[in-house]
């Protein structure tokens, strides 16, 4: 604990520097269109292996406590760890456990040809609330999020697609708020983009 | 009584609210929902604009997108707009608007006066009269557009913000007249996600200046009934001001919605415009029709009008934009006009139809009125010049291509003309879909369609209300069925509609003239650009026969109207002067914009800053701190130099590159691409990649490689790591890792399924520090415990794991400068904090941060390539003298390899890598300057290569260049030269092109 507690000391998160950061003119009383939390994850392991593999499924509902999502755009998670769908081989699993805990239980875990790839210091997590998330994701990209509420498989969804000119994983939590797991480099673009997109709503970066 | 044509029937306007305004310097009032044409009608505002090449007076025809002449600046400074059309924009209080045509002004216009003008511009002008000299071309152009008087630009940045968003629906309905909206609600009622797009102020397209009944009560009542049940469907999003303009494949539609046009210049809040980019699933088209002018002579004076736009400006406005009318017809519709204009309590001097005993139910109610009606006449021309005084009528022989009898003057000041309705079709059109003319109802038709998608009412050809609303239905239920909504039968009782009958139309395009039309006034058919019936016909005798052809050489529908009243009128008079019939003479291609576009709502907010992502390393701002200057490298903003107190450029770069091979320098290296590579066939893959091979590489060791496109040319380099068995980490450039992560796929999975590999990038996940020189372990070892950093334990070429500053670390001996190095790998989230531990722990040796500058002469000290500058694509292994590379014995081949067996590959004039010395050591060769043998030869010389790289080397104490010049390697000493477009010449010597510590001693410290 010690260890973690020194870490947290010497560690930036990509967006550390913009909480509190504030676009709009909308009065204090109002409500916020937007508000952008950046979320500490322990860390974001990206997963290769056959999903038909039985070894491969039993290993990873061993260590993971969940099976690995086969459907595109789903996600599966347990406890605080989620596992989401890149592709048919691939998933990136996030978790509140340590990087190197969770890789090497896993690599015992798995054999044969599978990849686990520790990718936490190139990512982080952005939760979105508010009533302009809608209108938000209809600006940053041509995929039709009304559908995850239109049809009956609304819940535990995620796709990885453009958001302005940069990349996300979006995916909708089980409150129906939005988290976009987004590359660290473009993490300001990101943010900046989120704060000109909702100005005319409010947008805050919450600190 | 300044509006002395307002009428006391409001229309749906409101009287109560008075709206200030100024048009062309002078002051105005209308009231709100009026538009600015009706507000200056209302004011007998005559003359809006010249036109374009006779600069003859011109006055508001329509009363929508449709309108030639109403063309206007609005408002001044930042946010002027140019071209809007008075007709579409909404009156709002201190409103400032100006003609754009007409110089010095619209009414007393110097081009006009000169009038030989028009003259000097028959079709085709601009290629007969100003083609040569070429060199005059840009003197005559700006002759033309003074005369032409187009619409200004801002020439300052925009001050509004314009937005840009993605919509999905099941059903998009295009249009809120009656068929779009009765198809809008039937679509709705299924629960469909349904978009409404309509580009008017308010939903109700030609009900809004109807007088019919529908379902026992006004049309305005329905329009509203339907609009809120619409309302009330939290499945329907309807857009008003919005403007469906162009329509693209796979039903990807773009919508224009003018968000605060109508609010005014200073009100705006928000957005001004948004474009909405709408994938539907299926599309209904109920765009409507534009009424087609009769062709006359002189149609153009100012008080010649649109029928339906009369009737439009009367009931919608409460706006008679007259006294005393003269209705000119081919068809019964238009005698709604007549009535309507009776009705306001105006006089209707006469209709004119060209047909002979009509027998219309409208018909008979205008004769029931006692009104006037000559049948089988033709208005042939108009008389006045600012404004209509008279229309000058004859009878016509009963085909309406011959004037058989005598003239007769009526006076008036206006003469309203109706000839027919033609399809808006534009949109159908621009899917592909190939319009076909239909003789009955006298227009174009939607033709088969390339897409999911129906037209529905007056688009398709339908003009009667009651068949259009059963249109209408019927496509709302049938698209919505087909986006998997509801079974496809529609839901709601139609309306009941009293429909008059009406009688066939008399096709008739161009009213014949007692002169033939070559020798008649001026009959207009585009009246934006001028173009007359004699100009069509003047077009078809130089020998051109194609409607396209024809087009372009009268300019035809060339104007910022695109020829919504003009088009079929040509193609009609086209048709007739070739001798064939319409639908074989066919229609030019329609294609997006519908209406013009602004270029803002096209860019949205990706401007300025959000222009391009910007990408930062763990350490920016640690840089921007120190007063880094950035460099773009791709995406990427990496530290170009690091000035310190008034430093220039230059002399930063020679601190710099002084520090790290005396004592010792840091750099940001997190931007080179990392990938990740595991699986069992991982060495075996790498080793057909890269020219080298992999296969027995250590873990722990790194090796260099350079990759090739299968034509043998490098295409990217960077070191490999062996991490463990079958797990190896890839660099690659920083601006190809995007392009070497897809290559590798591309490879992977479409020619070696059968190898078992997986590549993850890792680029962000890694910061990498980079110290460098000959104190680096010094540095190093301050905050590095756990890793023996001795030569013999940890040597060139060699990674370990360790901890610096605390934190998980992967060290590499990799060196770019040449230098004894370390490049020191950390998750990016300890990224700054590693870098700051580095700096303190280099205090003492004055370690100095550089930037990609000093990286790059650092490393053309060394000779060391960067791919993309120094090779363009074109350049082997070998080319770069770096045969040492290529592996010569591996079992497999690898990408590149055959190429450069090629004879091509192997000749020995190649151009070469080689370093350049300049005689004059103080002075720096441009990069990309030619290199030649003689600088005296006559051009064309012969080019010998060209210098790819070029700096004054602060170490060396000389400029440094390194350069490909033909057969190169074997030219040592030789001196070449490269003439400057000054006409100097740096003369230079070629040398190897390692020049510095050439046995590479110092890398491995």
């Amino acid at each position: 604990m010690a260890d973690l507690a020194a870490n947290n000391m010497i560690m930036q998160s990509p967006l550390h520097y913009l909480k509190g950061q504030y676009s709009g003119t909308v009065t204090a009383n109002a409500e916020l269109g937007l508000t952008v939390t950046e979320i500490q994850q322990g860390c974001y392991l990206n997963l290769r292996g056959k999903a038909a593999d039985q070894d491969f499924a039993a290993g990873i509902q061993t260590i993971l406590g969940l099976s690995l999502p086969t459907v595109p755009g789903t996600y599966h998670s347990h406890g605080s760890t989620m596992a989401c769908w890149l592709g048919p081989d691939e998933w990136m699993v996030v978790s509140n456990h340590a990087a190197e805990t969770l890789q090497a239980a896993l690599r015992d875990a798995l054999k044969g040809h599978i990849s686990i790839v520790d990718v936490t210091g190139g990512q982080t997590q952005l939760n979105l609330r508010g009533s302009s998330v809608p209108l938000v994701l209809k600006k940053a990209g041509s995929y039709d999020f009304e559908a995850w509420s239109a049809d009956g498989a609304s819940v535990n969804r995620c796709v990885q697609t453009n958001f302005a000119k940069a990349t996300a994983l979006v995916s909708r939590s089980a409150d129906g708020s939005f988290d976009l797991t987004i590359r660290r480099s473009f993490a300001d673009y990101i943010a900046q983009w989120l704060l000109d997109a909702s100005k005319e709503h409010g947008c805050l970066i919450q600190g | 009584m300044s509006q002395l044509n307002r009428l006391p029937t409001s229309g749906r306007t409101d009287p109560s609210q008075i709206i200030n305004f100024a048009f062309n310097g002078k002051s105005y009032q209308g009231i709100a929902g009026d538009t600015l044409a009706s507000a200056l009608l209302a004011n007998g505002v005559n003359v809006v604009g010249r036109s374009f090449k006779y600069s003859r007076p011109r006055g508001i025809v329509g009363h929508g997108m449709e309108e030639p002449n109403g063309i206007i600046q609005l408002g001044s400074g930042a946010a002027t707009v140019p071209n809007l059309k008075v007709t579409q924009v909404e009156l709002y209080e201190g409103l400032e608007a100006s003609s754009v045509n007409g110089w010095p002004n619209v009414n007393f216009d110097l081009m006009g006066i000169i009038g030989l003008f028009g003259r000097l511009m028959p079709p085709g002008f601009y290629y007969k009269t100003f083609m040569y000299p070429q060199k005059l071309w840009m003197t005559y152009e700006h002759f033309i557009r003074k005369a032409a008087g187009l619409g200004k630009t801002p020439v300052e940045a925009d001050p509004d913000t314009y937005d840009k968003i993605n919509q999905h629906c099941d059903v998009l309905v295009v249009g809120a007249g009656p068929a779009g909206l009765v198809a809008a609600l039937e679509a709705g009622l299924t629960g469909a996600r349904v978009i409404i797009a309509d580009e008017q102020s308010e939903f109700g397209g030609s009900l809004l200046a109807s007088n019919e009944l529908i379902d026992g009560s006004s049309a305005s009542h329905w329009v509203a009934s339907v609009n809120s049940q619409l309302e009330s469907l939290s499945n329907v999003q309807r857009l008003r001001r919005s403007t469906v303009f162009g329509y693209y494949d796979h039903n990807f539609l773009t919508i224009l919605e003018r968000c605060t046009d109508h609010l005014g210049l200073k009100a705006a809040c928000g957005p001004r415009q948004c474009m909405h980019r709408v994938r539907a699933k299926q599309v209904i088209l109920a765009t409507g029709a534009f009424e087609r002018p009769l062709v006359f002579a002189h149609n153009d004076i100012p008080g010649v009008m649109q029928a339906s736009s009369v009737s439009t400006y009367v009931n919608r406005f409460g706006v008679a934009p007259g006294q005393k009318l003269v209705l000119a017809t081919n068809n019964d519709n238009a005698y709604r006009t007549a009535l309507d204009w009776q009705s306001a309590g105006r006089h209707v001097v006469a209709v004119v139809d060209s047909r002979s005993s009509p027998s219309g139910e409208l018909v008979a109610r205008v004769r029931e009125l006692g009104i006037q009606v000559l049948d089988g006449c033709g208005v042939i021309e108009a008389k006045g010049s600012k404004r209509v005084r008279s229309a000058l009528v004859a009878p016509l022989n009963s085909e309406g291509t011959q004037v058989v009898g005598a003239v007769q003057n009526l006076a008036c000041d206006l003469i309203a003309s109706s000839g027919g309705w033609s399809a808006a079709i534009h949109l159908s059109s621009h899917t592909g879909a190939k319009p076909v003319w239909d003789e009955k109802i006298v227009s174009f038709r939607p033709g088969e369609s390339k897409q999911q998608e129906r037209s529905a009412g007056a688009c398709n050809g339908t003009f009667g209300l009651s068949d259009g609303l059963l249109e209408g239905s019927i496509a709302g239920a049938e698209a919505a069925h087909l986006a998997g909504f509801g079974d496809g039968v529609a839901q709601q009782p139609l309306p009941a509609v009293n429909e008059v009958v009406e009688q066939t139309q008399q096709t008739l395009f161009l009213v014949p003239h007692t002169k033939s039309t070559s020798r008649a006034p001026s009959q207009f058919v585009d009246f934006q650009l001028d173009v007359s019936a004699g100009g069509i016909e003047l077009a078809v005798l130089e020998g051109f026969e194609s409607v396209e052809h024809v087009k372009r050489y009268t300019a035809l529908g060339f104007g910022t109207d695109q020829g919504k009243l003009g088009n079929i009128n040509g193609m009609a008079i086209l048709a007739n002067a070739l001798g064939q019939s319409i639908s074989d003479t066919g229609t030019t291609i329609f294609r997006p914009s519908y209406t013009p576009t602004t270029f803002g709502a096209i860019a949205g907010r990706d401007i300025k800053d959000l222009f391009d992502p910007e990408r930062y390393t763990a350490a920016h701002r640690w840089h921007a701190e120190q007063g880094a200057v950035f460099e773009d490298v791709g995406q990427w903003k990496r530290p170009w130099y690091f000035p310190q107190d008034n430093e220039t450029m230059h002399q930063a770069v020679n601190r710099e590159c002084l520090a790290v091979r005396n004592s010792v320098g840091i750099l940001d290296a997190s931007t080179l691409g990392k990938i990740d590579i595991q699986g069992p066939d991982a060495a075996e893959f790498i080793t057909r990649m890269y020219t080298n091979s992999y296969l027995k590489l250590a873990s722990g060791k790194c090796r260099y490689g350079v990759m090739l496109k299968e034509d043998g040319m490098i295409f990217d380099d960077g070191v490999c790591a062996c991490l463990a068995d079958n797990h190896y980490l890839m660099f690659t450039t920083t601006g190809g890792a995007a392009g070497v992560l897809a290559w590798l796929e591309l490879w992977q999975q479409t020619e070696w399924p059968e190898l078992q590999v997986y590549f993850t990038s890792v680029t962000d996940h890694w910061a990498t520090a980079t110290v460098t020189g000959p104190n680096a372990r010094k540095v190093v070892a301050k905050v590095c415990e756990d890793i023996d950093l001795s030569a013999d334990k940890f040597g060139f070429m060699d990674w370990r794991d360790g901890t610096v500053a605390g934190v998980a670390a992967r060290v590499f001996r990799i060196s770019f400068t040449g230098e004894l190095s370390y490049e020191i790998n950390v998750s990016a989230n300890y990224g700054r904090h590693v870098w700051e531990k580095l700096i303190e722990a280099g205090a003492e040796f004055d370690i100095t941060p550089y930037g990609t500058e000093s990286m790059h002469v650092l490393r053309a000290e060394k000779g060391f390539i960067i791919v993309g500058q120094d090779t363009d694509g074109s350049m082997t292994p070998a080319d770069m003298n770096m045969d040492w590379v290529v592996g010569k014995n591996k079992t497999f081949s690898f990408i590149g390899k055959r190429s450069l067996e090629r004879s091509d590959s192997l000749r020995d004039n190649r151009k070469q890598l080689v370093g350049l010395k300049a005689l004059n050591p103080n002075s720096v060769l441009p990069e990309g300057s030619q290199i030649v043998n003689d600088p005296k030869q006559a051009i064309p010389m012969a080019m010998q290569g060209h210098v790819t790289s070029s700096y004054y080397s602060a170490n060396m104490g000389h400029s440094i260049a390194l350069a490909v010049v033909k057969g190169g390697l074997n030219r040592m000493g030789d001196t070449v030269y490269c003439p400057a477009a000054d006409g100097s010449v740096i003369a230079a010597e070629i040398v190897s092109s390692v020049f510095y510590d050439p046995k590479g001693v110092r890398q491995n410290g």
